[in-house]
């Protein structure tokens, strides 16, 4: 069943095909250093009045949970905050493009968070994002 | 002297310029005993990513280093590598006693395999073989 993007069910559905996906659950054993949030910011013609974010809360190659959120606020204690507009995040979740190569073409722009870190789990941060391919989706302006 | 990152007027228009500044700057805060080496750093390097068109060049000067989008003056040393290479090459182990790259290392000689099939090109290396040593140190996060 495909579920709308951004959404809760989206989400959940997201945070299960994480845990499905064994590239991240082998790169990502050795992640210990929080929660990743990916935000879609705001746009009204789309029918998002503010910034949506979805926390994941990933630990030692699992998701143990997700949570959909709302305003830039609810991400603040997030070690890591990845942001981007709705049709970039539409790339992304039908494989169209590559999310470290978009980050360093400012697509996704990472907001917070520790760059050498990120580095240093490149594998699993690309497996992590890439997980939404696999989350049959609808879009808003489809 | 502190050293310096600063992004140049027009690199914050260009991802990988704003990502590059931003790895030098979490590293060297992660890092301090990386700060004595920009601190001797002197000249200029050119990354070209060639299949993103992104081209970025870090001008160090005695710990001052500028993060530029695109050429700035005559580089002395040009990388031109695919966006895998680039992101790979800051993994590039160091050995521990003057963190030069180290030959045994399984990144390393991935990326010196890579360098001989000419997907990695390298201009100016060997006529700057110590600024070249010295950027690996300074954006190596392995």
């Amino acid at each position: 069943m495909a579920h709308s993007f951004p959404s809760e069910p989206w989400t959940a559905a997201f945070a299960e095909a994480v845990n499905a996906n064994e590239v991240y659950r082998k790169h990502g054993a050795p992640w210990t250093y929080g929660a990743v949030a990916m935000v879609c910011s705001a746009d009204p013609s789309m029918g998002l009045d503010e910034d949506v974010g979805m926390i994941l809360d990933v630990e030692k190659g699992e998701c143990r949970g997700a949570k959909l959120v709302k305003g830039m606020d609810a991400v603040m204690d997030t070690p890591f905050v990845i942001v981007a507009p709705y049709a970039r995040w539409k790339q992304v979740i039908r494989g169209e493009i590559d999310p470290i190569k978009a980050m360093m073409e400012g697509k996704l722009k990472m907001t917070k968070g520790h760059l050498p870190t990120m580095l240093r789990f490149v594998e699993s941060s690309r497996a992590l994002v890439t997980s939404a391919t696999a989350v049959p989706t609808t879009f808003l302006d489809e | 002297m502190e050293p310096s990152i600063h992004l140049a007027p027009r690199a914050e228009d260009n991802g990988y310029a704003v990502m590059v500044a931003q790895l030098l700057r979490q590293g060297l805060d992660e890092r301090p005993e990386k700060k004595a080496t920009v601190a001797k750093m002197h000249g200029r390097v050119t990354l070209v990513v060639t299949d993103l068109g992104l081209t970025v060049s870090l001008v160090f000067d005695g710990g001052r280093v500028t993060v530029h989008d695109g050429f700035a003056g005559i580089p002395d040393v040009t990388v031109r590598a695919p966006a895998e290479w680039h992101t790979k090459m800051s993994l590039v182990e160091l050995e521990p006693r003057f963190g030069l790259p180290d030959p045994r290392g399984p990144v390393a000689k991935e990326v010196f395999e890579a360098s001989k099939r000419g997907e990695i090109q390298m201009h100016g290396m060997w006529a700057s073989l110590p600024l070249v040593f010295r950027m690996t140190k300074v954006l190596s996060v392995a």
